[in-house]
């Protein structure tokens, strides 16, 4: 629009005349934008917490030595237009795990900033001074599954490195060891349902940790992947393969992929936590509906005020009119003010928001028995929502009284001024 | 002389429920360098036909010409873009923005116009202060200023675009003996010396009597044009 500086002189000129209407009308969106931003920090600081939690617990991808459906009859395949009736089917004894799994791990290794590592996982149970309990082994290369998860940070008394030491080591979670009436250094008796026995020392305990996240369940118990073979009955072979990759969010993508190439289960993080995934979309949704309600709610101030100015200015609008300002003009004019109120709102806003964050963030809290702090989401994408959804609804409460202003019949205000 | 302002059998009727005739079959031309006065009493149409001389209204029969154009068939767009260029209002209230000062004021229109550089909008603006003997007010908000100043600054912005029609309607009616002679003079000037076409809605008889033509109104309708 030509002569655009001129529309923007006046509406500074108007609001620079009406400076306490302009500044509560700022001082809502202000509210209003800190109060987004620090709910939104909160929110989705908590929530990118939880995800990264989950990405970090677990590796990536897990390849499982299951398939997704029934591998199709030979017969069908060779015979594809034939109608075939096939009974009496019955499963071939196959045997658990996973066939050229080196194969498989050397393509999961060839991922983009990827590191993997065979495991023999099976059910076990612990036995000591009477006691019996079920567990789930995880039989693991030490030194690459650390890498993996963030199982290291949760340990207490050993570090998983130290099975390489201690073939005949164990690590058990500290509920399991308080079930068991075991503690640090106790030797457990383990039984596979290989029918195979063996004594084993407890190496270092797992602490449930709400900080850190890692935590697989009471029953989970790690040992070194070839005592797990031998423990299972089961030499060279592996049930699992744990992969992490360099840009998690692609895990599901390339899990899909390398699952068509080698036909077992790929599952990727995201699958894995697919209700959870679902959960929090659904919750941010809510999230930002409400905080942009309360935003909107504030910009009620921008409404009025620009309300009250057209109303003010209905003789300024017909001389305007009059000299020669299209009406698009005039509805620029009082947009401008709303605009400037929405721009002038949100800066003060961000500092506001900032100011709240930062206490946020500072105050200590307990879980556990453990201080921390709130994780709260600071990055500039919140400020660029809170900034973008004030000033749009701005515009949306200026539009109102500047379309009303450019429907001003400039005849009606001379005749009656006249 | 040639005609810079034309109405052509011009009636303008109040849609319904109104349905009030203010113009009825008026023809009139204002020539260059012209200074026509448009009497008449209360109510007679005289403000209503100043309003569709200067397209800030659309009769609804009849043909408005400005220099020449055909104003009838032209969209609101193209309408206000002639008022814009060609034709500048004086009023009986100055109607000066109260926010800006007086020259913040006279640049309004030029600035709309945005075909001047910035520089050559104020020097433009200084100038018709001065023309006007009102340098010292440049810097002033209307508020500051007695009622023949403003009203002095309100001609000097319409004379902003240097428009080929002046309009105004009763400019004298708020100001003193003085003043209104000032005014009067200056809008002889611009018709005489400065070849514009100027048309004076009054009550005042000196602004009549300075005028080069009266033309008198009654219900709606001119029913004298003298020279």
């Amino acid at each position: 629009m030509s002569g655009l500086r001129v529309l923007v002189a006046i509406a500074l000129a108007h609001l620079r005349v009406r400076t306490r209407q302009t500044l509560v009308a700022a001082l809502g969106v202000t509210i209003g934008v800190g109060i987004f931003l620090a709910t939104s920090g909160m929110m989705i600081g908590s929530q990118s917490d939880f995800v990264r939690t989950l990405v970090n617990s677990a590796p990536h991808i897990i390849v499982k030595d299951e398939h997704r459906g029934a591998s199709p009859q030979p017969l069908r395949a060779a015979f594809p237009s034939a109608a075939i009736a096939i009974r009496g089917v019955r499963p071939r004894d196959e045997v658990r795990g996973l066939k050229d799994w080196p194969g498989m791990l050397a393509d999961a290794r060839a991922l983009p900033g990827a590191i993997a590592a065979p495991s023999l996982s099976g059910a076990i149970s612990l036995g000591f001074a009477g006691r019996t309990e079920p567990a789930a082994l995880n039989g693991v290369d030490p030194q690459i599954e650390g890498r993996l998860v963030d199982i290291e940070e949760t340990l207490t008394g050993g570090q998983l490195s130290d099975l390489e030491q201690r073939p005949d080591g164990i690590i058990i979670t500290r509920p399991m060891a308080d079930r068991l009436g075991a503690n640090l250094g106790d030797t457990l008796v383990v039984s596979s349902p290989a029918g195979v026995l063996q004594r084993m020392r407890i190496l270092a305990l797992i602490r449930p940790d709400a900080l850190t996240g890692f935590y697989a369940g009471d029953n989970t118990a790690y040992g070194l992947l070839r005592t797990a073979q031998v423990l299972f009955a089961r030499p060279n072979v592996v049930n699992q393969i744990h992969i992490k990759v360099g840009d998690p969010q692609a895990a599901e993508a390339l899990a899909g992929r390398l699952e068509e190439r080698w036909g077992y289960k790929w599952e990727s993080w995201q699958e894995r936590s697919r209700d959870i995934l679902g959960l929090l979309v659904a919750r941010t949704i809510i999230t930002y509906a409400i905080i942009s309600a309360v935003l909107l709610v504030a910009t009620f101030g921008v409404y009025t005020g620009v309300s009250n100015s057209v109303n003010d200015k209905r003789r300024d609008i017909a001389i305007l009119r009059a000299m020669g300002f299209t009406r698009p003009d005039v509805q620029g004019i009082f947009l401008m003010e709303g605009m400037v109120v929405g721009v002038v709102g949100a800066i003060g806003g961000f500092a506001v928001g900032s100011a709240l964050i930062g206490a946020l963030a500072a105050a200590p809290i307990s879980i556990n028995g453990q201080v921390t702090h709130l994780p709260i989401d600071r990055s500039l994408t919140q400020y660029g929502i809170a900034g973008g959804v004030c000033i749009v609804a701005a515009l949306v409460a200026a539009w109102l009284p500047a379309r009303k202003a450019a429907q001003v019949d400039p005849v009606d205000i001379l005749r009656g001024a006249a | 002389m040639s005609a810079r302002l034309e109405a052509e059998h011009v009636t303008r009727t109040l849609p319904a429920p109104d349905n009030a005739t203010l113009v009825r079959d008026a023809s009139l031309c204002v020539g260059a360098g012209e200074f026509v006065a448009i009497q008449g009493p209360s109510g007679c149409g005289k403000s209503s036909l100043l309003y569709l001389l200067g397209l800030l209204d659309r009769p609804t029969t009849g043909i408005v010409r400005i220099d020449g154009v055909d104003t009838s068939q032209l969209s609101e767009d193209a309408r206000t873009r002639l008022r814009l260029e060609r034709i500048g209002f004086v009023f009986q209230f100055h109607f000066l923005l109260p926010e800006l000062t007086a020259l913040e004021n006279i640049e309004l229109p030029m600035r709309r116009l945005a075909v001047l550089s910035r520089e050559a909008i104020a020097a433009r603006a200084r100038g018709l202060l001065d023309a006007l003997g009102l340098r010292h007010e440049a810097d002033k908000r209307p508020d500051r200023m007695s009622g023949g100043e403003r009203q002095r600054i309100a001609v000097a912005r319409a004379l902003a675009n240097d428009p080929s029609i002046i309009l105004s309607d009763e400019p004298t009616g708020n100001l003193d003996s003085a003043n209104t002679r000032l005014v009067v003079e200056e809008f002889r000037r611009l018709a005489h010396e400065q070849g514009r076409a100027v048309a004076c809605v009054t009550h005042d008889a000196e602004v009549a009597a300075a005028a080069d033509r009266r033309i008198r109104m009654l219900d709606g309708r001119i029913i004298t044009d003298k020279g």
